[in-house]
């Protein structure tokens, strides 16, 4: 098995609703994915977040297995959690250090002990990604890409072999939009990313569909973006 | 909701503050933090507020950061004084009131003298001996990220004032406080949830 492939078993995720009564917001759901990127759509509540969660074990399933390149994210959370990086919709809630060269140097704490070979590894990683510039400047001043690259700077300084990204340009304009577009068709890793932004969803090998807790069409982008338009239009 | 008060961003510089050990500055921290209990009089917490304030602008620390940073708690400060007033009288109200200022002024000249990167290093160093039971990492990053949301709650409260100004509310207690404590449990849960998602929380590993 390739060490990036994502398999979900009949995957659940239930919530408790008070009163001893739960509500499945997503599964069952059964996926085998290998491709490099793929692309994740729905409306709002439908359950591509709680999905993309399951990928790295920040939601653990219900019922049923989630597995990254073999790995369970239930049992092996803390390695599946080394090779999955997550990318949240606001990078302030990603940044929890005063600046960005603090942020990086927080991800290679534990695999880089000696505090020189941390800064020179977090200056090369802030270099890679063009923030050299802004490493030192407060989160707070940075631009809505500006944070958005440096998100991902820190969570990509760990080098992961996936990466997952939850609706990453929703608090972007076209100008930021086109340079994380462009920053993520150069990565390596393999990209899971939900959005609703139906030209980014284009930029894939596969996009799943969600509606109602359920992967409702798998396949090639362009059919599953018009699949989805169909489904909005017929709601 | 943050400024640009003492606890934001380090302050590169090479004042003997910046150059002091982190140990020296932590005690100093301490220390200030007692004065509210053994401190008689105002008068004594208004010197050492003069004093903090000097050693702080000595440093090189701009003066408008220093401003922001106490008028960042002054709503809190106001608060807390307007009730000392109210039950132990004014000389007391002002001791209390000027030593939590002085706390919080010594705990920004901290922050913004020695890096984040050092400090998490020291605290590491520091928590060495409880690691049977704690791992140093998470007791450095836990204390580290409580310093880091001080201005951030402080920013908070500022902006649910605004809100509750607008709204013909600046009055009501619990449209003040309520969304504040909202607010910061939310602001809770998405940092350690951040924190989660990038395995800082995990157990270490020996790879």
């Amino acid at each position: 098995m390739d060490r990036t492939t994502l398999e979900l078993r009949d995957a659940t995720v239930t919530v408790p609703t008070g009163a001893a009564g739960t509500r499945t917001i997503l599964g069952p759901v059964s996926l085998r994915a290998s491709e490099r990127r793929i692309t994740v759509v729905g409306a709002n509540g439908s359950g591509k977040s709680t999905l993309l969660r399951l990928l790295n074990g920040l939601v653990t399933p219900t019922s049923g297995t989630v597995t990254v390149g073999g790995q369970d994210t239930v049992r092996e959370g803390a390695a599946v959690r080394r090779v999955v990086a997550f990318a949240f919709t606001d990078p302030l809630s990603q940044l929890v250090m005063p600046t960005g060269r603090e942020d990086v140097e927080l991800s290679l704490r534990r695999s880089h002990r000696s505090r020189p070979e941390r800064a020179a590894a977090a200056q090369a990683v802030l270099e890679r990604f063009g923030l050299a510039h802004l490493a030192d400047q407060s989160v707070y001043d940075l631009s809505g890409g500006e944070r958005q690259l440096m998100a991902l700077a820190v969570v990509l300084a760990t080098e992961p072999r996936v990466l997952v990204l939850d609706e990453p340009s929703t608090l972007l304009d076209l100008r930021n939009t086109t340079l994380l577009r462009r920053t993520l068709a150069s990565l390596e890793q393999t990209v899971v990313l939900a959005t609703h932004d139906l030209d980014l969803a284009r930029d894939a090998d596969r996009t799943l569909v969600v509606d109602a807790g359920r992967i409702v069409f798998d396949g090639a982008p362009a059919e599953a973006v018009a699949h989805y338009r169909a489904l909005v239009e017929h709601s | 909701m943050n400024g640009p008060g003492l606890f934001t961003t380090h302050v590169p510089g090479t004042s003997w503050l910046h150059r002091a050990p982190l140990w020296l500055k932590l005690t100093g921290v301490v220390l200030v933090g007692t004065t509210t209990f053994w401190f008689t009089s105002w008068w004594q917490a208004a010197l050492l507020l003069v004093a903090l304030l000097a050693v702080g602008l000595g440093a090189g620390l701009p003066t408008r950061r220093v401003v922001a940073s106490l008028r960042a708690l002054g709503p809190v400060l106001v608060l807390l004084g307007a009730f000392h007033w109210w039950t132990q009288g004014l000389p007391e109200a002002t001791r209390i009131v000027v030593g939590i200022a002085n706390a919080y002024l010594a705990a920004g000249l901290l922050t913004a003298t020695t890096p984040v990167t050092d400090m998490l290093d020291g605290l590491v160093r520091g928590a060495k001996p409880l690691r049977r039971w704690l791992d140093p990492e998470v007791v450095a990053l836990t204390l580290g990220i409580m310093l880091r949301s001080v201005p951030w709650v402080a920013g908070a409260f500022g902006q649910v004032r605004v809100s509750a100004r607008a709204r013909g509310l600046e009055r009501s207690p619990r449209a003040l406080v309520l969304p504040v404590v909202i607010h910061t449990v939310a602001y809770a849960r998405r940092t350690g949830e951040a924190l989660a998602a990038r395995g800082l929380t995990d157990p270490p590993t020996d790879d």
